[in-house]
């Protein structure tokens, strides 16, 4: 079992090499029959060039990677490229072309689509953006994975490109939509408490071992929906860190017994605002 | 055993890089360095009296060749501490603003004085020492910590400032853009975190520098530098820095200029450039700035035109005058044309640098530098300066972490070093520097800036040696660059 990192850095890039080569020369290698997992990392500029070339070399070349069981297209940190800046494609031609797959990742929103969700076994689907787009919503909410058991969504905010809102996740947790779903996970968002709001009482807990609210607005209003629900009693865990609640909703938390994770709490930017001196070294 | 020489400090007295110079000689044995205050300086005080008030030996100075009263001495006889300390004592107590440091200083000039006065009778000439009388070693200290220094170095970088030698500024011919009259600088109000007028601020400092530069080469000719003060004002312009760097061959990010090797003077030639040169993404930094002051991580999106800037540089706007822009401790990310256009306009105005963001190495989502201290030519004390942030300077909330706790191979951690000594070598005056070494996510290094002042490293030792016990240790007359 071998995990494959690939991307082209900014030098690589300007001085000719492509991710598609890159594939391509994985897949003529003697090791290309046992990667399990594969990263595509920076194609190159990913700000101003979209990830169609490496999406179409991974069809291309699948019959090359048998074991392929995780794919994750776009892993990159803010050194190489800004997460709302990362120019995506529609991914779905990679799900017929890898039958066996189990679990694909998906790093920024932009030009993001899964138009054609269909997949017998997949078992992961995680997103990460800075804001995702409605149209990327739909096409979850159209998608046939009947294996589906973790679904992680980032949402991120409407500068960035979420131009959803409720009636947009209301599908995903449709009962039924997903039957063997344990982890859900609809995060780092700014519509926080009316997501946790609308999760409280919704019959999609009873299936859930996890609930992940993480890394969003979640402040005490969102809070007290979720500690008034009786459905929440039922998780392993509940993932609220990096929030906005009190100090007083902390220990509230801590006081419940219940599995929540609610460490990384944050401050409101006026608390946050110190200044240093022109120091020199 | 070589006496060791004397240590001539000009600093804030009292703050964290003088007393941590005193804490380390105290610990190794040494006798405390002399402080000369930049306050004294920059009140227009003469080194000569500075030096007589610290307690350095007056009859070392050559025109003030007397001898203290009621001390008398012969050739060859050594002179009791406790008889000069008390033929000191009223004269040191009028002149000496801390009191209880007195009697070290005191003691010290007696140390001093008894083996000048024997090396003096030995050798014919004074000018030159006899072989066991090391010259006193002059080190410079940050001027950096202290409101008042900071505005009288903006005066004294007024165009209209009685010391106009600006023979160490780089750039000294040409002029700052909206200059502060003497007057209006002295008058400047202490506002905590306020850039109030940095290139002005780097004109006095440079004509400090050659104002210490020429008072210590008259009084004190045989004296050596640490740091040599055309150096520090050379590491103290990334401009110049950068240029002295590439011209020494080291490894720097590549510098943002044109075909015709021009590089940007404002907002507007900013983006040509960037779009030109195919470079999308760049650190902008102020040419005299430190501590990630004046810093900008900048992207500008060819396909979009959309621009993002995460900064420390926080900013104050009014609608009847020009904004007020300030070191924020919380960095800042910025989109919006208007904002970003003033602030990248205003750095320039000041004298700023672009270069290429390298991608640095790191995972989980941070990623660090290195600093690397290298003393008398070699590298010793390092930091990882692990963040989530494209700035990740220890003061805004990084993590310290060693290299190796980094992720940093032991080849790597080599290479960092070996860097670092190029980097300091291109400076070939200079003994002491911090040097912040980046690693590439495909493994080169690049050296991004020479701290002369980069040494306040805490809790980091190298061979059981804090950063300044060792280069006490390491720094003498006889291994200096110079």
């Amino acid at each position: 079992m071998t995990a494959v990192k690939l991307s082209i850095d900014y030098d690589a890039f300007e001085e000719g090499k492509r991710i598609e080569t890159e594939i391509e020369q994985l897949s003529n290698s003697p090791e290309a029959a046992g990667v399990s997992s594969l990263t595509i990392g920076d194609w190159g500029q990913a700000y101003e060039n979209s990830s169609e070339d490496a999406v179409q070399a991974l069809v291309k070349h699948s019959a090359s990677f048998p074991a392929l069981r995780r794919l994750f297209i776009g892993e990159m940190g803010y050194e190489e490229c800004e997460i709302s800046w990362i120019t995506q494609t529609d991914l779905s031609p990679l799900l017929p072309a890898y039958p066996e797959l189990q679990s694909l990742t998906a790093q920024g929103g932009t030009n993001l689509r899964l138009s054609q969700l269909q997949h017998e076994k997949l078992e992961e689907l995680i997103i990460i953006t800075g804001g995702l787009g409605k149209n990327v919503l739909a096409d979850i909410a159209a998608a046939n994975l009947p294996n589906l058991q973790k679904l992680e969504l980032y949402l991120g905010v409407d500068n960035y490109g979420f131009d959803g809102g409720l009636e947009d996740l209301y599908p995903l947790i449709a009962p039924g939509k997903f039957p063997k779903l344990t982890y859900l996970g609809l995060k780092n968002s700014e519509i926080q408490d009316e997501i946790a709001a609308a999760l409280a009482d919704a019959p999609i807990l009873d299936q859930l071992e996890t609930l992940d609210l993480s890394l969003g607005t979640l402040s005490d209003t969102g809070a007290e929906a979720l500690l008034a629900s009786g459905k929440i009693k039922g998780l392993k865990l509940l993932n609220l860190s990096h929030h906005y609640m009190s100090d007083g909703m902390i220990q509230r938390w801590k006081n419940s017994g219940l599995p929540a994770d609610v460490s990384d709490q944050q401050k409101s930017d006026d608390e946050d605002d110190w200044r240093y001196p022109s120091i020199t070294e | 055993m070589l006496p060791a020489e004397r240590l001539i400090v000009f600093c804030n007295p009292g703050d964290r890089r003088s007393e941590g110079i005193q804490q380390a000689r105290s610990r190794l044995g040494m006798p405390p360095a002399v402080l000369i205050p930049y306050a004294g300086l920059l009140l227009g005080q003469p080194l000569a009296d500075l030096l007589e008030q610290a307690g350095y030996w007056p009859d070392m100075l050559p025109e003030q060749e007397q001898p203290l009263g009621g001390v008398s001495q012969q050739a060859g006889q050594r002179v009791d501490g406790m008889q000069v300390l008390d033929a000191l004592q009223g004269q040191a107590q009028v002149n000496s603003p801390a009191p209880d440091r007195q009697p070290d200083l005191t003691q010290l000039a007696a140390q001093g004085r008894d083996s000048s006065r024997q090396s003096r009778l030995a050798a014919p000439a004074p000018a030159a020492p006899a072989p066991d009388t090391a010259p006193p070693l002059l080190r410079l200290e940050s001027p950096g910590g202290s409101f008042e220094t900071e505005r009288a170095l903006i005066a004294l970088g007024a165009p209209d400032a009685p010391d106009a030698d600006d023979s160490l500024h780089p750039y000294g011919g040409q002029p700052d853009l909206r200059p502060l009259s003497f007057k209006a600088a002295g008058a400047l109000q202490d506002m905590p975190g306020v850039l109030h007028h940095p290139s002005q601020w780097f004109r006095g400092y440079c004509r400090l520098l050659a104002r210490i530069q020429r008072e210590a080469g008259h009084l004190l000719p045989s004296a050596r530098w640490t740091n040599h003060p055309g150096e520090i004002a050379a590491m103290t312009d990334k401009r110049r820095t950068q240029q002295l760097l590439a011209a020494a061959g080291v490894p720097i990010p590549r510098p943002l200029k044109g075909s015709s090797g021009e590089a940007p003077v404002d907002y507007a030639s900013l983006r040509g450039l960037m779009l030109s040169q195919r470079m999308h993404r760049v650190f902008i930094k102020l040419a005299s700035g430190s501590a990630a002051s004046g810093v900008i991580a900048y992207q500008l999106n060819p396909a979009t035109g959309a621009e993002v800037a995460v900064t420390t540089i926080g900013v104050e706007s009014y609608i009847t005058r020009p904004p007020v822009y300030y070191n924020s401790g919380k960095l800042r990310r910025y989109t919006d044309s208007a904002l970003l256009a003033g602030i990248i306009n205003w750095l320039y105005r000041h004298g700023a640098y672009a270069e290429q963001w390298i991608p640095k190495s790191g995972a989980g989502g941070q990623s660090f530098d290195i600093r690397q201290l290298v003393v008398a030519g070699v590298a010793c004390h390092s930091v990882a300066r692990v963040s989530r942030t494209p700035i990740t300077n220890l003061h805004l909330r990084s993590r310290r972490m060693t290299p190796a706790e980094a992720g940093l191979s032991e080849d790597m951690q080599a290479e960092v070093r070996h860097t670092a000594e190029q980097s300091l070598a291109a400076f070939p005056h200079s003994s002491v520097a911090g040097i912040d070494v980046l690693v590439g996510s495909t493994g080169r290094t690049y050296t991004a800036d020479v701290n002369p002042f980069g040494d306040l490293l805490y809790d980091v030792e190298y061979h059981g040696c804090s950063t300044y016990e060792w280069e006490m240790k390491q720094l003498s007359g006889r291994n200096l660059a110079l």
